[in-house]
């Protein structure tokens, strides 16, 4: 969630929130929520569990990639 | 009530002691579209958006860099929905370990620093589109 965070604070573009899913199941459910923290970039589930921050910037990146070319090279 | 003990208080004035600019946070309260019924030791029924409110000004009261805006709404939504400095949002409750979170966020928005390493802030800066990123979690 902090790295979350970091990438928000680190791009203009970037906007992050965390949910209290015991609090909003319908929400966890909606995106097929099992285990935490679990990471959903752009309203699509991506991948589940802490990462170091490296990683968590190759798999955001892969995310966006995937959806559009919104990354320049 | 305090609902933090003097051991929390201090630990997060220690935090918070280093923070170089001023950060805002804002509280939204209001009714639960699909209100789940969360129980505290003891069985009694937690009122998510009066204990956000307790314990959000009992936070922001620990420093003066920090200051609390709330706002009440009539209409339901996802609340109590607390957001920290421009853009960092944490819908629910923030307890247990997910109040150290909401500490630290605080003090990454109000650090002087760069929030990432060089590396991966040149290549968040490729990204030339909204991207929101949701990250469901637990308390405990």
């Amino acid at each position: 969630m902090l790295l979350a965070y970091r990438c928000a604070l680190a791009s203009p573009q970037i906007t992050a929130t965390a949910v209290e899913a015991s609090e909003f199941p319908t929400w966890a459910d909606r995106h097929g929520v099992m285990a935490v923290p679990a990471i959903v970039v752009d309203e699509r589930p991506r991948w589940t569990g802490s990462v170091p921050e490296d990683v968590f910037v190759d798999r955001l990146l892969a995310a966006v990639r995937e959806t559009g070319t919104a990354v320049s090279d | 009530m305090s609902l933090l003990g003097e051991r929390e208080r201090d630990a997060v004035a220690s935090v918070w002691e280093h923070l170089a600019h001023d950060v805002g946070v804002r509280l939204d309260v209001g009714p639960v579209a699909t209100p789940v019924a969360l129980l505290a030791a003891g069985g009694r029924e937690i009122d998510t958006n009066a204990e956000a409110r307790a314990l959000v000004e009992e936070l922001c009261a620990l420093s003066d860099r920090v200051t609390l805006e709330l706002f009440e709404h009539q209409e339901a939504g996802a609340y109590p929905s607390l957001t920290v400095g421009a853009g960092l949002r944490y819908v629910g409750l923030p307890w247990g370990y997910e109040l150290a979170s909401v500490v630290q966020a605080v003090a990454v928005a109000g650090a002087d620093g760069p929030a990432l390493s060089e590396p991966s802030l040149e290549r968040l800066g490729a990204i030339e589109r909204p991207v929101s990123i949701d990250v469901f979690v637990t308390p405990t």
